[in-house]
C-alpha cells in the first residue's frame, strides 16, 4: 500500500475505510432491529459485505459513477452519501427525493453518482454499459462500477452487459458482490464455474478477491480502475463475501441453511478490518469502542430524527410519471383527492 | 365429503401436492421453491416429498425458468413454473408471447404448450413499485395466452384443477394480498372450476359490478356494508373472460361498472366497457364506469391512496344510481 500514499496519508485513508464499514454495520443493526419493532417495512441487511463495497469504493475518484443494487449501504457511506438520504428512503417519508416511492432499500443519490435503484436483479447492468459508453464517446475522465450479487449472474442482462462491454472496450467495472447465496440457492447451484472465469469468455478482465478483507479488495479494486480508466477495457471482480443475515427481513434462513459466518468471527470483514489495522499500529482496541459507539449514537438520533417526518403528501403520488401530466392522469388525480 | 378450513396458500399448496401425487409428469420449478418453500410459502414441503428433480430450485433466470418449461411442455411434461413476483416477469415476456402463446397457431395446431405459470401478482402489501404489479392486461392482450385468477381458497384449487387438464399455456395470477387474508371451507377431494366461467357471488338488481381476483373481497364487503342492491360477478378467468355471465347481469340490471387495480388506460375495465357498449348499449341506463389503479407506476408509502377502496367504490356507486 505503501506505494500510494505516505503514512500520514495512509493512515486517514484505511481509518475513514473502517469508520465507514462501522457506521454501515450499526445502521444496519439499527434497521433491522426497527423492523422488527414495526417502524421500518422492509430491509435487505449489508452484513459481511462492507469490505467489499469499501474497498471499491476507495479506489475511485469522486466523479465515478456507481450503478449499484439493493444491498449497497456501505459503499454508499464510504462515498459520502449522509445516513439522512438513506434512512429517508428506507422510511418514505416526506423529504425522500424520490418521494417514498419505492420499497425500502431501494436508494437514490444522485448528486454523489448513485444510480437510483430498481428491483429486478442485475437490469442495471446494461445502463452501467450505456454509462461507460458515454464516458468514452465524450473522453471524460471517469469510470463506471457496476455492483449485483451471484444470483445475477445467471440473468441475460449479466451476459448482455458483459458482452457489450467487451465488444466496445468500455471504462466499466463490474463488481459481482458474492454473498454465496441467492435468497435460498447456494452458489454452488447457480453457475458451474467461478464466477471471475467467466470474463474470459467475454473477452473481458477477470479476478477473484477476499471480499471479507477491506485491503485485498481495495488493492484488486485500484488494479482494475487503472485498467479501465487507461482503456485497457472492462473488469469483472468476484468479491467473495458471506451473507452473514438473512436475505431480507421477510426471510427465514433456518429453512435452507446452516450456520456460516457469524457476526464478530474471524471471517467477519469488521474483525478482519481491525486485526489488519492493528497489525499496522493505525487503531486501538481503545479507538475501536469509541468509534463504535460514537457510529451507534449517530444512527440512534438521525433515526429518531428522520422518524418524525411526515409522509409525502398524495398529490405527489402523481407527479414525475412524464415531464408534463397527461390529461388522463390529472383526470385521475382529481378523483383520487 | 372431507373439508379443511383452508386459507389460499394452503390451498394452492395441496392442490400442487395432489398434482404431483397423481401424475409423473407434473414439473415444478422457480426461484426458492424447494428448499426454502417459495418466498410465499406456497411450495413448502413439496420439494422434500417428490425431490429435487421434479420440484426444481432454478437458478436466477426468469427467461430460463418460462423457456425450459416451455420445452417440457412440448416434450410431454407438464410443467408448473413460478415466477416469484409478477412484476419479474418481463425478462419472459418474449418467451411468453412469441413462444408460449404462438406455438400451436404457427405450427398449424401441432405443437401446443400445457404450462401453468403461476406468479403472485397485486398490491396491498407495501412491496412498492416492483412487487405489486398488476399485469394481467399484457397477457389478456396476446392471443393464445389463457389468464386465470382465483379470489378464493376454493376457487384457486378448482381452478387449478381445471388448468391440470387444459392444453394451452395459462398465466395463473394469484393475488398476494389474499393469501392468508380468509380461511374457507375447501374440499378435500378433486373438483373443478371451470375454465371461462365466471361465478356471480352476489345476486342483485340495481346495478353489476364485475372484477376478479384481489379485488373481490373488498368489493364484495363495500357492498354488503353499504346496502347496495348489487350483483357481483367475479370473472375467474380473466382471458376468454365470461362474455354470457356479463352480459346477461347487465341486462337484468342496467348498470355496470368494473373494478380492478391494475391501472386504468387498456385495462381489462377498457375490455369490458367496449363489450357492453357493442351489444349492451340499449340496455344501459347509466355511463359504465371504472374504478381502478390510477395510470402511474405502483407506489410504495403511498400505496392506499393508488389502490381502489370502499370509498372509491361507493362513489362510483352514487354516481350511477344517480345518473338520470
Ligand atoms: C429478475 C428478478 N427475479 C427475481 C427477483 C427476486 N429476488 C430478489 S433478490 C434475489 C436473489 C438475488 O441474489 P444475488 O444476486 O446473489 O444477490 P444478493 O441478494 O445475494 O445480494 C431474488 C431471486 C428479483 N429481484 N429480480
Ligand atoms: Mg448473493
Amino acid at each position: 500500500m505503501t506505494e500510494d500514499f505516505n503514512d500520514q496519508e495512509e493512515k486517514d485513508v484505511f481509518l475513514r475505510a473502517y469508520s465507514s464499514m462501522i457506521l454501515s454495520r450499526m445502521f444496519d443493526k439499527k434497521i433491522v432491529s426497527a423492523q422488527r419493532q414495526g417502524r421500518v417495512g422492509f430491509y435487505t441487511p449489508t452484513i459481511g459485505q462492507e469490505a467489499t463495497q469499501v474497498g471499491v469504493s476507495m479506489a475511485l475518484k469522486k466523479g465515478d459513477l456507481v450503478y449499484e443494487y439493493y444491498r449497497d449501504v456501505p459503499f454508499m457511506i464510504h462515498r459520502g452519501v449522509p445516513i439522512e438520504i438513506l434512512l429517508d428512503q428506507i422510511m418514505g417519508n416526506g423529504e425522500d427525493s424520490a418521494k417514498g416511492r419505492q420499497m425500502p432499500s431501494h436508494y437514490n443519490a444522485k448528486e454523489y453518482n448513485f444510480m437510483s435503484v430498481q428491483s429486478p436483479v442485475a437490469a442495471n447492468l446494461p445502463l452501467a454499459v450505456g454509462a461507460a459508453y458515454a464516458i468514452k464517446l465524450r473522453k471524460e475522465d471517469k469510470v463506471v462500477v457496476t455492483t449485483f450479487g451471484d444470483g445475477s449472474t445467471s440473468t441475460p442482462d449479466f451476459h448482455a452487459a458483459m458482452n457489450l462491454a467487451s465488444v466496445f472496450n468500455l471504462p466499466i467495472i463490474f463488481l459481482c458482490e458474492n454473498n454465496q447465496w441467492a435468497i435460498s440457492l447456494p452458489v454452488e447451484k447457480q453457475t458451474k464455474v467461478e464466477i471471475w472465469k467467466k470474463a474470459e469468455a467475454y473477452g473481458a478482465h477477470g479476478v477473484k478477491v477476499d471480499g471479507n478483507d477491506f485491503l485485498e479488495t481495495f488493492k484488486v479494486a485500484k488494479e482494475a480502475v487503472e485498467r479501465a480508466r487507461s482503456g485497457k477495457g472492462p473488469v469483472l471482480i468476484e468479491a467473495v463475501s458471506y451473507r452473514i443475515g438473512p436475505h431480507s427481513t421477510s426471510d427465514d434462513p433456518s429453512k435452507y441453511r446452516s450456520e456460516g459466518i457469524t457476526e464478530g468471527s474471524e471471517k467477519d470483514p469488521i474483525v478482519i478490518a481491525e486485526k489488519r489495522l492493528k497489525e499496522l499500529d493505525y487503531i486501538t482496541d481503545e479507538v475501536i469502542d469509541k468509534m463504535k459507539s460514537e457510529a451507534k449514537r449517530i444512527v440512534d438520533e438521525k433515526f429518531d430524527e428522520r422518524e418524525k417526518i411526515p409522509p409525502p403528501k398524495p398529490e405527489t403520488m402523481f407527479d414525475d410519471v412524464y415531464k408534463e401530466m397527461t390529461w388522463i392522469i390529472k383526470e385521475e388525480k382529481g378523483e383520487v383527492l | 365429503m372431507t373439508s379443511r378450513q383452508l386459507n389460499m396458500v394452503q390451498a394452492i399448496n395441496s392442490t400442487l401436492d395432489f398434482a404431483l401425487s397423481k401424475n409423473d409428469s407434473v414439473v415444478l420449478l422457480g426461484e426458492d421453491i424447494g428448499r426454502d418453500g417459495g418466498v410465499f410459502r406456497v411450495t413448502e414441503g413439496l420439494q422434500a416429498k417428490y425431490g429435487a428433480e421434479r420440484v426444481i430450485d432454478m437458478p436466477l433466470v426468469e427467461l430460463g425458468i418460462v423457456g425450459m418449461a416451455i420445452g417440457m411442455a412440448l416434450n410431454g411434461l407438464k410443467p408448473i413454473p413460478e415466477i416469484q413476483f409478477q412484476d419479474f416477469i418481463f425478462t419472459a415476456f418474449d418467451q411468453l408471447v412469441n413462444q408460449a402463446a404462438k406455438l400451436r397457431y404457427r405450427s398449424g395446431g401441432q405443437y401446443n404448450v400445457p404450462m401453468i405459470l403461476r406468479t403472485p401478482y397485486g398490491g396491498g402489501i407495501k412491496g412498492g413499485l416492483y412487487h405489486s404489479q398488476s399485469g394481467e392486461a399484457y397477457f389478456a392482450h396476446t392471443a393464445g395466452l389463457t389468464v386465470i385468477s382465483p379470489s378464493n381458497a376454493y376457487d384457486a384449487k378448482g381452478l387449478l384443477i381445471s388448468s391440470l387438464e387444459y392444453e394451452d399455456p395459462i398465466i395463473f395470477l394469484e393475488p398476494k394480498k389474499l393469501y392468508r387474508a380468509a380461511k374457507m371451507e375447501v374440499p378435500d377431494e378433486e373438483y373443478k372450476i371451470p375454465i371461462g366461467k365466471a361465478s356471480i357471488v352476489r345476486e342483485g338488481d340495481d346495478l353489476t359490478i364485475i372484477t376478479y381476483g384481489s379485488m373481490v373481497p373488498l368489493v364484495n364487503s363495500a357492498v354488503e356494508k353499504n346496502k347496495v342492491n348489487a350483483e357481483i360477478i367475479d370473472l375467474r378467468t380473466i382471458m376468454p373472460y365470461d362474455g354470457e355471465a356479463i352480459l346477461q347481469s347487465v341486462k337484468k340490471t342496467g348498470r355496470a361498472m368494473i373494478v380492478h387495480e391494475a391501472p386504468r388506460t387498456l385495462g381489462m375495465g377498457s375490455e369490458i366497457s367496449a363489450f357492453l357498449a357493442e351489444r349492451a348499449i340499449d340496455y344501459l341506463m347509466a355511463p359504465i364506469l371504472r374504478v381502478t389503479g390510477p395510470d402511474t407506476p405502483f407506489p410504495y408509502r403511498l400505496e392506499d391512496y393508488y389502490m381502489p377502496n370502499e370509498r372509491k367504490i361507493m362513489k362510483a356507486v352514487g354516481k350511477l344510481m344517480e345518473f338520470r
